[in-house]
C-alpha cells in the first residue's frame, strides 16, 4: 500500500509543479510535453490500473478467491520474505535458473563457435542441432521426466536447453557476419590464428552473442516456470502450486509478480552488459 | 601452386622482386609473365583499367592469394593500406595501429606513429569518431608501424573527397621519405602517379605493358598526356595540366 501511495503522490507533485526547464520549454513549443512528462504519462496507464484493482477489491465486487487487493499481495510478501520461506524458495528458483542457463549457455557458445568456425562441423552438427530446435522445447518435457524424474536434474536440463539454442544460432550467425576484409586485415597485420579469434572474430560477434544472451535469459526463465510447476517441493513455482491447493490466490498472484520482477531484471542486466560491452557500437553505447 | 613469398635479406636486396608471375582464374589468365622490382625507397604507382590485373598483382604481393606460377622475393611481409580504412571498430585508435604488435611498449610507439599523421591527441578515440580522410590516416599509420620494406598501397585515396585527397599525398610523401620502404601504388589517377611516384607503370593484359620515370617539372604534361594515351583515353582537345 506504502509504495502505491507513493507513487500516486509523487505523480500528483510532478504534475503540479513542473520543473523551470519544463515550463520554459513548455513556452516556446506549447504542444511538446518533454522527455519527464512522456516517462510519467507511460506510467500513468499501469497506476491508475492499480488503483483501479485495488478500489474494486476493497469494494467487495472483486471477489478474493479471484483477484485479491493489491495491497492484500503486498502484506502477503511481506508475511512470507518475514517466515524466511520467500527467500528460500526465491533463492532456490535462482539457483536453478543460474544453474541451468550457465550449462546451456557454455554448450551453445562452444557449439556455435566450432560451428561458426568449420565449415566440417557445421556439415557434422548443424543439421542436427537444427532439427532439435524444430521440436517447442517444452514438448520435450514427459519424456525428460521419464529420464530424469522430477529432481533438480530435471528442471536444470530444462533451462539448459532451452538456453543452447538462441545463443548457439546468434553464436553461430555473428561469426559468419564478421566482415571478411577483417580478417584479410588481421591476416596481413601478421595475427596467428588465437589473436585472429581473440581481437577480431570474438568482438565483431559480440553484439549477436549478446542478443543471444538476452533471448536466452527470457527462454530460461520460460523453462524454469514450467518445469517447478510440475513435481516441485520447493521454489516459486513450487509456491504457486502450493497456494493452488489452498485457493490462496494471493500467494499466486505474488509469484507471478516476483516471476515478472525478476524477468525485468534480467533484461536489465543483459542491456548494462551490452553498453558496456558494446561501448564502441554507434547502437548500443553512448557517444563520446 | 609454388612458394609464395621466398625471404631474401642481403643488404642491397630489393623491396620486392617478382619474376615470370602467373595467375590465373580458371581458364582466365590474369597476370602472364609478369617481371617487376621495386628497390627501398622507391614509389612505383601502378596504373591500369579496371580488370587489367593490377589488384589481383597487389594481392599476391601482400600473400592475401595464392600464384599459379612465378616467383616473389621479398625479405619480410608486406604492409598493406586498402582502399577501405579497415579499422577495428570495436578498438581504440592506438589499439589498431599497434595491432599485430608484439612489444611492451604498443602504446607509446602507437602513440609516435599516430602522432606522425597528425592524430597524436587521439588515442583513446573510436574508429566512428574519425572523417574518411582521418580513417585512412590512421590506416597509413598502422601499415608504417611495422617498418615495412614494401608498402602497398591499394587506391587508398579513392574515396576521399579532392582536397583531402591532396593533403593525403603530402602526407605520404613525407611517410614515405621518413621510413624509406619501396612502395607499390594501385591507382586510377594518373595525376596522383605523377604526384607521388618515382616511376609509372601501365598494366595491361596481365603484364607491365608501359614504364614512366617521372622527372622534372617541365616532362610532366607530356608525360599525363602519354599515360592517357597508354590507358586508352584519347583526348579531343588538350586538357590543362
Amino acid at each position: 500500500m506504502s509504495n502505491l501511495e507513493q507513487t500516486a503522490s509523487s505523480v500528483a507533485f510532478d504534475a503540479a509543479q513542473p520543473s523551470d526547464n519544463a515550463v520554459s520549454r513548455a513556452r516556446k513549443v506549447p504542444f511538446e510535453i518533454g522527455r519527464r512528462g512522456l516517462l510519467l504519462l507511460s506510467w500513468l496507464a499501469p497506476v491508475v490500473l492499480l488503483i483501479v484493482w485495488e478500489l474494486l477489491a476493497q469494494a467487495g465486487w472483486l471477489s478474493p478467491q479471484v483477484l485479491p487487493a493489491p495491497s492484500k499481495v503486498l502484506r502477503t510478501a511481506f508475511k512470507l520474505a518475514a517466515s524466511g520461506s520467500l527467500l528460500n524458495d526465491l533463492g532456490i528458483s535462482l539457483l536453478r535458473a543460474i544453474g541451468g542457463f550457465t550449462i546451456g549457455a557454455s554448450i551453445g557458445f562452444a557449439l556455435g563457435i566450432l560451428v561458426g568456425f568449420s565449415r566440417i562441423a557445421e556439415a557434422a552438427i548443424d543439421r542436427s542441432v537444427q532439427m532439435i530446435r524444430a521440436i517447442p522445447f517444452l514438448a520435450l518435457l514427459p519424456l525428460v521426466i521419464v529420464w530424469l524424474g522430477v529432481g533438480e536434474a530435471e528442471k536444470i536440463f530444462l533451462v539448459a536447453l532451452g538456453v543452447a539454442f538462441p545463443i548457439y544460432i546468434n553464436t553461430t550467425l555473428g561469426i559468419r557476419q564478421i566482415d571478411p576484409k577483417l580478417i584479410e586485415l588481421g591476416r596481413v597485420q601478421g595475427l596467428g590464428t588465437l589473436d585472429l579469434i581473440r581481437r577480431i572474430v570474438l568482438p565483431g560477434a559480440l553484439p549477436s552473442i549478446l542478443t543471444g544472451v538476452r533471448y536466452a535469459l527470457a527462454t530460461a526463465w520460460l523453462a524454469l516456470v514450467v518445469a517447478e510447476t510440475i513435481g516441485a517441493q520447493s521454489g516459486i513455482g513450487f509456491l504457486a502450486m502450493d497456494a493452488r491447493e489452498f485457493l490462496r490466490t494471493d500467494v499466486i498472484v505474488l509469484t507471478i509478480v516476483i516471476y515478472a520482477l525478476i524477468g525485468v531484471a534480467a533484461d536489465a542486466i543483459a542491456r548494462t552488459l551490452e553498453r558496456r560491452l558494446l561501448a564502441w557500437h554507434p547502437n548500443y553505447g553512448g557517444t563520446r | 601452386m609454388t612458394l609464395h613469398v621466398v625471404p631474401s635479406s642481403t643488404a642491397a636486396s630489393p623491396a620486392v622482386a617478382v619474376t615470370h608471375l602467373y595467375r590465373a582464374y580458371g581458364s582466365r589468365v590474369v597476370i602472364e609473365n609478369l617481371n617487376l622490382r621495386i628497390e627501398r625507397g622507391e614509389f612505383v604507382a601502378l596504373l591500369g583499367e579496371s580488370g587489367c590485373g593490377k589488384t589481383t598483382l597487389l594481392r599476391a604481393l601482400a600473400g592475401l592469394d595464392p600464384i599459379d606460377g612465378g616467383r616473389i622475393a621479398a625479405p619480410r611481409r608486406p604492409a598493406v593500406v586498402f582502399q577501405e580504412h579497415r579499422l577495428l571498430p570495436w578498438d581504440t585508435l592506438w589499439r589498431n595501429v599497434a595491432l599485430g604488435l608484439q612489444a611492451a611498449d604498443a602504446r607509446e610507439r602507437a602513440a609516435a606513429a599516430l602522432a606522425e599523421v597528425g592524430l597524436g591527441d587521439r588515442l583513446d578515440d573510436w574508429p566512428r569518431n574519425l572523417s574518411g580522410g582521418e580513417a585512412q590516416r590512421v590506416a597509413l599509420a598502422r601499415a608504417l608501424m611495422q617498418e615495412p620494406e614494401l608498402l602497398l598501397l591499394d587506391e587508398p585515396f579513392a574515396a576521399l573527397d579532392a582536397l583531402t585527397r591532396i593533403r593525403m599525398h603530402h602526407l605520404v610523401r613525407e611517410l614515405v621519405a621518413t621510413h624509406r620502404p619501396g612502395v607499390l601504388l594501385v591507382t586510377h589517377d594518373v595525376d596522383e602517379a605523377i604526384a607521388l611516384a618515382d616511376r609509372i607503370l601501365v598494366m595491361r593484359d596481365g603484364r607491365i605493358a608501359f614504364e614512366h620515370r617521372t622527372s622534372g617539372h617541365g616532362a610532366r604534361s607530356i608525360a599525363r598526356a602519354e599515360l592517357l594515351a597508354e590507358l586508352g583515353v584519347v583526348a579531343s582537345h588538350p586538357i590543362p595540366a
